[in-house]
């Protein structure tokens, strides 16, 4: 792939055909601590997985597990399908991105590329062609010479990848690869590797605690808390439809609405909630009648309306301030103790903090959890 | 903005003064003895009545010299000896601390650093002791390995500062883009660690050239030091080469400093 002459011809050129990973009921213990328990996941070939979840959810263990830094005390890594068990590092055919990118910096970007076709001992005009190309895919090309040093974050990053990307791995992986770098940066960073992930047809696992890089990089992303999986799906999927009250607080944001079940209609669920209003909703799993649920509805799925529109579907609430963020207008409201966050297009000026109603969108398909899985 | 008073200009002036004192008492002796070495007098006298090579001439003589060229010689090739053992030494111990954070490496570290408190005499007689014990004549690689306990620790401090420096991460990229632990060790550390080397071999071997409780213990007729044999000039006779000889390591010293620091930026690495 690295060899092709032109990027122009990377278009034409059919897909390359990349590698399957599988991780199949791996657990790693540190000590009395498990930080990956029974963890079997499945990374298509070409496809970006994120492993997404806060600090200590244990996504970097894992990764260090397919990397051959860590062995599991269960279970086995498979690359297409055979056990890379027994492989050390280097040899199972896995690059890598650092946060820190631990670009050698004594070295010029050239030689940091040449570092790992240097220890396979490839011919010399060989590891010159690929470097060049390597550099080229990441249009580093002009800062060959150049030391880590003298090089902006964006410029290392792109280094790393290009070091990673020139022994022409089967897994690509990408350790936190945006954290370093402003905010301003990440975007254009985040599309660029995607499109050199893609150009280059890569299986990628990307490690991140970042919800928007998860969802901007994956085509699927595995929502990782205390050294479990509680979700692996397609980004818009884990949004809509979350496993569970965890990912739905963890990716994007949720309003936490309790009730209990009055009573079935149907597939439905008509639902008594605590701030005084009854829903209906569609209910995935079965639901008792008088069962204690939670309700995780997407800021968007609610509605600010008038105080004086008393219905049987809308609740009181109190507008305490209204933000305008980009085109959209986020509503701060609080009924009781319950506090809630509204999302609304901005259409002139924004209504005044007081009494309102708040209702649920009728298109609105929020999640609906039994009460005892908040945790 | 702050404005001195009295009291802080006082402050100021003391410290100045000690300043100076310390100056004074540390280079004052140094330019005592280099003056001596240029006297014209046949004894080791301050002030000296007039200037001349002579002593230097003589120093330098081979034939008249020849026992302190020859324990030069040796305080040499041990010094050298001691610096290649205790950077080696230092460099595996460095490596392997920086890189645990387990308490034995704590404690491994507390291990290594020890020689620098423990009394000279106490650790020369000791060492003497425990090699007689085991049946082992005094020999030249008994005297570098006694050296070496003494001078691991200087190399320890300042190739430790360069470990601690390095990212982990450097080596496992390293080992994940298929380099062989040594690959990784000659191409990746060895470069980065190099100036902590360099300042660790050359502390390893001022302390070893200029070393005289070990020395003292463990050098025998054949290997006979430089320091002990100056000892021996001055308490037999007042020969000024030897304040020749001490104006010549003084100058060797400082041309060293220089150099190295020059090269590695030695003196910020001391202090750090």
């Amino acid at each position: 792939m690295l060899t092709q002459p032109a990027p122009a011809s990377h278009a034409a050129a059919p897909p390359p055909s990349g590698h399957r990973l599988d991780m199949d009921g791996i657990r790693v213990r540190y000590g009395q601590s498990i930080a990956v328990e029974n963890v079997t996941l499945s990374v298509e070939p070409g496809e970006i997985l994120a492993l997404l979840g806060p600090s200590g959810c244990g996504k970097t263990t894992l990764l260090r597990t397919v990397a051959g830094f860590i062995r599991p005390e269960a279970g086995q890594v498979l690359v297409d399908g055979a056990p890379v068990q027994h492989l050390p590092p280097g040899r199972r055919g896995v690059g890598i991105v650092f946060q820190s990118y631990a670009l050698f910096p004594h070295m010029t970007a050239a030689e940091n590329v040449a570092y790992g076709l240097e220890a396979r001992r490839r011919p010399r005009a060989e590891i010159q062609r690929r470097v060049e190309a390597a550099l080229a895919a990441v249009r580093m090309e002009a800062y060959a010479q150049r030391r880590p040093a003298a090089l902006s974050g964006g410029q290392q990053q792109r280094v790393a990848l290009a070091r990673a990307l020139a022994i022409e791995p089967a897994i690509l992986l990408l350790d936190e690869p945006f954290a370093a770098l402003d905010r301003a940066l990440r975007l254009d960073l985040q599309m660029e590797i995607k499109r050199i992930q893609r150009r280059f047809g890569v299986t990628t696992v990307l490690v991140t605690h970042d919800q928007d890089e998860a969802m901007s990089m994956a085509d699927r992303m595995a929502v990782m808390r205390s050294g479990r999986v509680e979700q692996v799906a397609a980004p818009a999927t884990v949004y809509d439809a979350p496993a569970s009250p965890f990912v739905a607080g963890f990716v994007g944001t949720s309003n936490r609405l309790h009730g209990r079940v009055e009573a079935r209609q149907g597939a439905e669920y008509r639902i008594r909630l605590d701030v005084g209003a009854s829903i209906l909703l569609p209910g995935a799993r079965g639901f008792a009648v008088g069962e204690r649920v939670l309700v995780c509805a997407r800021p968007e799925h609610l509605v600010l309306c008038d105080a004086a529109m008393e219905t049987p579907e809308s609740w009181p609430a109190r507008l305490r301030l209204s933000l305008p963020i980009g085109p959209a207008l986020v509503h701060d409201v609080e009924a009781g103790a319950t506090e809630m966050k509204l999302h609304a297009a901005r259409q002139g000026a924004p209504p005044p903090p007081g009494p309102v109603r708040v209702a649920l969108l009728p298109t609105a398909r929020p999640a609906l959890f039994p009460a005892g899985d908040e945790a | 903005m702050h404005r001195f008073g009295a009291s802080d200009r006082a402050l100021a002036l003391l410290l100045l003064a000690l300043a100076l004192l310390a100056l004074l008492v540390l280079v004052g002796p140094v330019l005592i003895v280099l003056l001596t070495s240029f006297t014209t007098s046949q004894a080791l006298r301050f002030p000296p009545p007039g200037l001349t090579l002579r002593w230097y001439a003589e120093l330098f003589d081979p034939l008249r010299s020849a026992q302190i060229h020859k324990a030069a010689g040796n305080s040499l090739l041990v010094a050298a000896c001691t610096a290649l053992l205790s950077t080696a030494l230092a460099t595996g111990a460095a490596l392997a601390i920086a890189r645990s954070r387990a308490a034995w490496a704590r404690f491994a570290e507390g291990a290594f650093l020890a020689p620098l408190v423990l009394p000279g005499i106490a650790f020369g007689l000791a060492a003497l002791m425990f090699f007689s014990w085991l049946r082992q004549p005094p020999s030249f690689a008994l005297l570098v390995a006694g050296h070496a306990m003494i001078a691991t620790p200087f190399a320890l401090r300042t190739v430790g500062a360069s470990a601690a420096g390095l990212d982990p991460a450097l080596l496992e990229s390293s080992a994940i883009l298929g380099a062989s632990p040594w690959r990784g060790f000659r191409r990746v550390v060895l470069p980065l660690i190099l100036p902590g080397l360099a300042s660790g071999a050359f502390l390893a071997f001022i302390s070893s050239l200029d070393n005289v409780p070990v020395s003292l213990f463990l050098s025998s007729a054949e290997t006979d030091m430089l320091p002990i044999r100056l000892w021996g000039m001055m308490e037999t006779a007042l020969d000024v080469r030897v304040a020749a000889a001490s104006g010549v390591l003084v100058a060797v010293a400082f041309l060293l400093l220089l150099v190295m620091d020059r090269a590695v930026g030695l003196v910020r690495r001391m202090a750090g």
